[in-house]
């Protein structure tokens, strides 16, 4: 950071491209005529035509329009009518030109010939010949226990073709990255109110906004990659005055749209949900009808912390429960939930000798002690700003009103909170139930302008399952589904490679033989890259598809298969942003560059030679009911398919006249606006789906108790509580000289490993760099740009890790805790260099940095040293 | 006669820096050049901080410094507004660099396939070659190399000739079109608004005249066309943050 005059502000970027004077050059030599002649005859000769096509850096599949000059991309421009992007696009949507014809990409298959474990020598193959090996080494697994090839993705961008169809047709077990992103937020909106997605709002009505974490203009979130949300949340500020509040510890995120920040200590946003609810109850901002009829709140709890239920109906089939009692406030009496007239929300009763209390009122007596002056020491704010954000809360969510949309007259709670990737910290599964808590108390979910979910309220099928949570006795398979260790399972690559070093403490008897990455790249992308680094040697036959030579295929890669990036097709995808619904089809914009293919084609040359392309079961039927392909449009299961024409049955069979030749001319198809009664709970044809909202988590309860049965230790069993409850962090346990809160973030001109190959983004987003607060630099010795070493502690092993980077001082983070953006750390291609290290390579993996649901926590302590 | 001007809406802006890279590739500038740039800022001091962005396109001056002091005349004002170099009339003297204000004007000091070669990126591969026709950088535009406006001049995007200045130009090939520049066009956010500001019935007039801003340096009496909204200019205190590299490949 340097101090600048206004006068030589303006001028700083010039003098910053190299102005060294070289006075006595700039008039002789080396001076070109210009030439422009020759490009003019050119451009004349050349044809310029447009593709419509869709983004393949993000995830929300922003539409394109590639324009062309004899069959040369040379700008990638937003396509107007895309509801996702409306004809703009982000730089990485921009830049990724660069990716197209980057001459580093993986040109042909190839095959190792050094030993695996260091960098890779490879030679380079025929198709014939990688897919060979590649079924040689498969088949003879899937006819052992096809289980044991795992299939590992990062971001998959057309899943009935790879995770639904490819995994299926081969009974591969598939692993996704999901628990690296925002799974705990996912499994807490799943668990507490039905819906698949992480909490957002609505930004059309809501008026008062809770910004959680550093999404909102670094990385957008839920459902999308950026530029929707900050579309909508800029047209609420303008057209409704909404008022955003930034909870995080650096403001950088929401940046001049915050019209408050409170920077809170990392990992600490339990603890201030906590004492929001509480403040809520104190100011009685609560929405009793809704926590009567839509939430758990009134069923009672008995002194066994389970519900209290009515006898087993004979007839029911086994295996169920009796419904959960109420206490009727009409009757005086117990009565099934759905069948009492005034159910109780607090008090005692006395049934049956037996003293038990509604839900709500356990947990009015569970948040009693989580006071605003409790949660301000802990979360290091003040219990005047936590009484003042709950009271704004409260007021702001106009419990009680009433909004007509589209004609149906729905409950209006125009306050909302926004949170995706601040899920990813050791309590995030509790930490996001507390917050959907703080929505749930005021009637928010599902409410016109209130907390959404989904792009529509559809429910998920993990509501059910998540009321039996299965802990089954060992031994388990390797990714730990339904074991005592994590009732709730996320999937977690990291998990996975703690299982592989050490199988008998997870009771775990088989391991993954083969894998097959599909556009993934773990030892850089996910924490922690050593555990990564100690695994993938393990694994008897690695094949990997990439555009390029990723770390991992460097390392570990028996097999490189080049894929295609925007030259070829894939999809279908949604184009919805929440208001209006669409599809759209990633076309290719030009023939495949070098020898590389789209993946469809790979997974059906590659089922072929594994036997599983034809017939009852295979890929060709797999992708008839997942994509789905039905009646007419169906593919003929004992013919091999070709990708155009697959995608041109689906879009015939969605009634699009033309077929592929719709999305051809118009790229994307609009299918109209989300009704009211799609998007909002309480408007759906049954209320949120017919889910009743756990405000209290029973089942969560019920499995720690069989967790403690079966002998899990307490590391594993003691977040699953009935109710989100407070503990202190694990990383705060390391030795005082850790003094420092590390925790990482997104850039926005970066995404996954895919952005880092591409320079024209490393030009924009700068290289590593650690954001320190102008006082903890001071205090520690350190100025802007020095070098300097980070190391973090594992407080549970006490292992240390160290990176080098450099010193970028910012006033716009908290003075405990430390910045660090989550990309670079790459070394494979050249173009990938140099960029400093992934902060990946400081966080730990495993018990204590992962949550009750195994998903990745990025938070631990660290301390900065002069490098 | 349309008068162009641009406005960027403080308000809006994420300081996401879209525009810089939509320009990047618009005009196909090497590596380390920035014709829109986008500064992001700190101010005040922890917990009191603030943070902001600024866009910043050639101002597009009415009373441009940078066309008085050209020797040559290769720095021109067109009837429109529009503040051009001529490729073949610069001798590269950078007269203009130093009498410009704002920062806005480049040099270019190494021919465009060296310049390129920063991104760390060989584009002479053959196997890029086959698909590009050996063109640097791969999406080069050629069709900016035509002489525009009715002046006739090669003022456009795409030689990025050793030894000659070089500046944002409101992406006139765009608009000589009817497009807007291509940082407009991109902006997720729809910060960045374009159009004739004499014509008071125009979006981008209504847009002005509804909402206060300032201009750039107002005070040098430059007058320039770039319109900021709902914002504040820099000032003292203001430091600038994430600055983007200059020199990839090192």
């Amino acid at each position: 950071m340097t101090e600048i005059t206004r006068r030589t502000f303006v001028k700083v970027s010039a003098a910053a491209a190299g102005t060294t004077a070289v006075a006595s050059k700039f008039l002789f030599g080396g001076l070109e005529t210009v030439q422009h002649t020759d490009s003019l005859l050119l451009a004349q000769q050349l044809q310029e035509d447009t593709v419509n096509t869709t983004c393949w850096i993000g995830k929300q599949d922003c539409g394109i329009v590639a324009t062309r000059l004899d069959g040369r991309v040379i700008k990638l421009e937003g396509l107007e009518a895309h509801p996702k992007n409306r004809g703009t696009l982000c730089p990485k949507g921009t830049a990724q030109i660069g990716a197209v014809y980057d001459p580093q990409r993986v040109k042909t298959p190839l095959i190792r010939t050094n030993a695996k474990g260091q960098t890779g020598e490879f030679r380079a193959a025929s198709w014939n010949e990688a897919l060979d090996l590649i079924a040689a080494k498969t088949k003879p697994v899937l006819e052992e226990n096809p289980k044991l090839f795992l299939w590992q993705k990062g971001r998959s961008k057309a899943k009935a073709f790879y995770d639904k169809a490819f995994v299926k047709a081969t009974g591969a077990t598939k692993l996704g990255h999901g628990a690296y992103c925002s799974d705990a937020g996912y499994r807490a909106a799943e668990y507490n109110l039905g819906p698949k997605g992480v909490i957002h709002p609505d930004f059309k009505e809501t008026r008062y906004l809770l910004s959680w974490g550093w999404n909102i203009t670094a990385a957008g979130g839920n459902k999308t990659c950026w530029i929707t949300w900050p579309q909508q949340m800029l047209d609420a500020k303008e057209k409704n005055g909404l008022k955003i509040v930034q909870i995080d510890p650096r403001l950088r995120p929401a940046g001049p749209h915050a019209d408050e920040w409170l920077p809170i200590k990392p990992a600490t946003d339990m603890a201030f949900a906590l004492a929001l609810c509480r403040e809520l109850i104190q100011l009685d901002y609560l929405d009793k009808p809704y926590l009567k009829k839509h939430t758990n709140s009134p069923y009672l709890v008995g002194p066994d912390g389970l519900f209290l239920r009515a006898d087993v109906p004979a007839d029911a089939e086994e295996g169920t429960v009796g419904k959960a009692l109420v206490f009727d406030l009409a009757t005086g009496g117990t009565a099934p939930f759905d069948e009492a007239e005034d159910p109780a929300l607090t008090g005692a009763y006395v049934i049956d000798d037996v003293t038990v209390k509604p839900s709500f009122q356990l947990f009015i007596e569970h948040v009693e002690g989580y006071t605003p002056e409790w949660a301000a020491d802990i979360c290091g704010t003040t219990a005047e700003r936590i009484r003042h954000i709950a009271e704004e809360f409260g007021r702001q969510a106009q419990i009680g009103s009433t909004k007509v949309v589209d004609g149906v007259e729905i409950p209006y709670r125009p306050v909302g909170i926004m949170a995706y990737h601040m899920a990813q910290q050791e309590l995030g599964f509790q930490a996001l139930r507390a917050m959907i808590t703080v929505a749930m108390l005021v009637g928010a979910p599902g409410a016109v302008g209130g907390q959404l979910v989904d792009f529509t309220w559809k429910i998920s099928s993990s509501y059910d399952k998540y009321e039996n949570l299965a802990v089954n006795e060992g031994p388990y398979d390797y990714t730990l589904g339904k074991s005592k260790f994590f009732p709730i399972n996320s999937g977690l690559p990291g998990m996975l490679a703690k299982v592989m070093q050490d199988p008998q403490k997870y009771e775990v008897e088989e391991l993954p033989k083969i894998v097959m990455l599909h556009y993934v790249n773990p030892i850089p992308s996910f924490a922690s890259t050593k555990d990564f680094l100690d695994t993938y040697g393990m694994f008897e036959f690695v094949s990997v598809l990439t555009p390029w030579l990723s770390e991992t295929a460097d390392y570990f890669a028996d097999v490189v298969l080049p894929t295609a990036t925007m030259e070829k097709y894939e999809g279908p995808s949604s184009a919805s942003d929440q208001y209006i619904d669409g599809k759209t089809i990633r076309l290719p914009v030009m023939d495949p560059l070098f020898e590389s293919r789209g993946e469809i084609e790979i997974y059906i040359d590659l089922c072929e030679r594994l036997g599983v392309l034809y017939g009852e079961g295979g890929y060709i039927e797999q992708v008839n009911k997942n994509l789905p392909l039905k009646d007419e449009f169906a593919l003929p299961l004992d013919k091999k398919p070709d990708v155009r024409d697959i995608f041109d049955r689906w879009s015939r069979m969605e009634g699009l006249e033309g077929g592929i030749e719709y999305f051809e001319k118009n790229g994307v198809w609009i299918k109209g606006p989300v009704p009211a009664t799609k998007r909002y709970g309480y408007a759906t044809e049954i209320p949120f789906g017919g889910a009743v909202h756990r405000l209290y988590g029973e089942s969560l309860l019920v499995a720690q108790n069989k967790q403690k049965e079966l002998g899990a230790d307490e590391v594993y069993w003691r977040d699953y509580t009935a109710l989100p409850t407070w503990r202190t962090p694990t990383m705060e346990a390391s030795p005082s000289e850790y003094d420092l809160y590390l925790l990482s973030y997104k850039l926005i001109e970066q995404k996954q490993m895919r952005t880092s190959m591409i320079p024209l983004l490393t030009e924009l987003s700068g290289k590593q760099r650690l954001d320190i607060n102008p006082e903890t630099a001071a205090s520690h010795g350190l100025k802007e740009g020095d070098d300097v070493v980070v190391e973090s502690h594992n407080a549970v092993t006490g292992e240390t890790r160290q990176v080098r980077t450099v010193v970028a001082l910012s006033s716009a983070i908290r003075p405990d805790t430390v910045g660090m953006p989550h990309h670079f750390g790459g070394w494979s291609p050249k173009n990938n260099k140099g960029l400093g290290p992934s902060s990946n390579e400081l966080y730990y993996t495993g018990e204590g940095y992962v949550t009750c649901t195994a998903d990745q926590s990025f938070h631990v302590k660290v301390r900065v040293l002069k490098g | 006669m349309a008068k162009y001007a641009m406005a960027v809406d403080l308000s809006r802006c994420q300081g996401c820096r879209a525009c810089m890279e939509a320009c990047k590739i618009e005009n196909n500038t090497p590596q380390g050049v920035f014709w829109m740039y986008v500064f992001r800022t700190e101010s005040g001091e922890y917990p009191n901080t603030k943070v902001d962005f600024l866009p910043r396109p050639c101002q597009q001056c009415n009373n441009p410094p940078c066309v008085k002091v050209c020797p040559v005349g290769a720095r021109f004002q067109r009837d429109d507004g529009i503040v051009l170099t001529d490729y073949d009339r610069c001798i590269g003297c950078r007269y203009c660099e130093v009498a410009c204000p704002y920062g806005v004007n480049y040099y270019n000091w190494r021919k465009p396939e060296e310049a390129f070669a920063d991104y760390n990126v060989d584009y002479k591969d053959p196997d890029i070659a086959a698909a590009t026709g050996g063109l640097i950088p791969p999406y080069k535009n050629p069709a900016l190399d035509r002489l525009q406006g009715t002046e006739q001049r090669l003022t456009a995007g795409s030689a990025h000739n050793v030894g000659v200045m070089e500046k944002c130009t409101f992406c006139v090939q765009r608009v000589d079109k009817g497009l807007d520049p291509a940082c407009v066009d991109v902006c997720p956010v729809h910060a960045l608004h374009f159009g004739d500001i004499e014509d008071a019935n125009s979006p981008i007039s209504q847009y002005v005249n509804r909402q206060t801003g300032f201009k750039l340096l107002e005070e040098l009496g430059t007058d320039p066309s770039v319109f900021y909204l709902n914002g504040t200019p820099p000032g003292s205190d203001t430091r600038e943050i994430e600055r983007p590299l200059t020199e990839v490949g090192s």
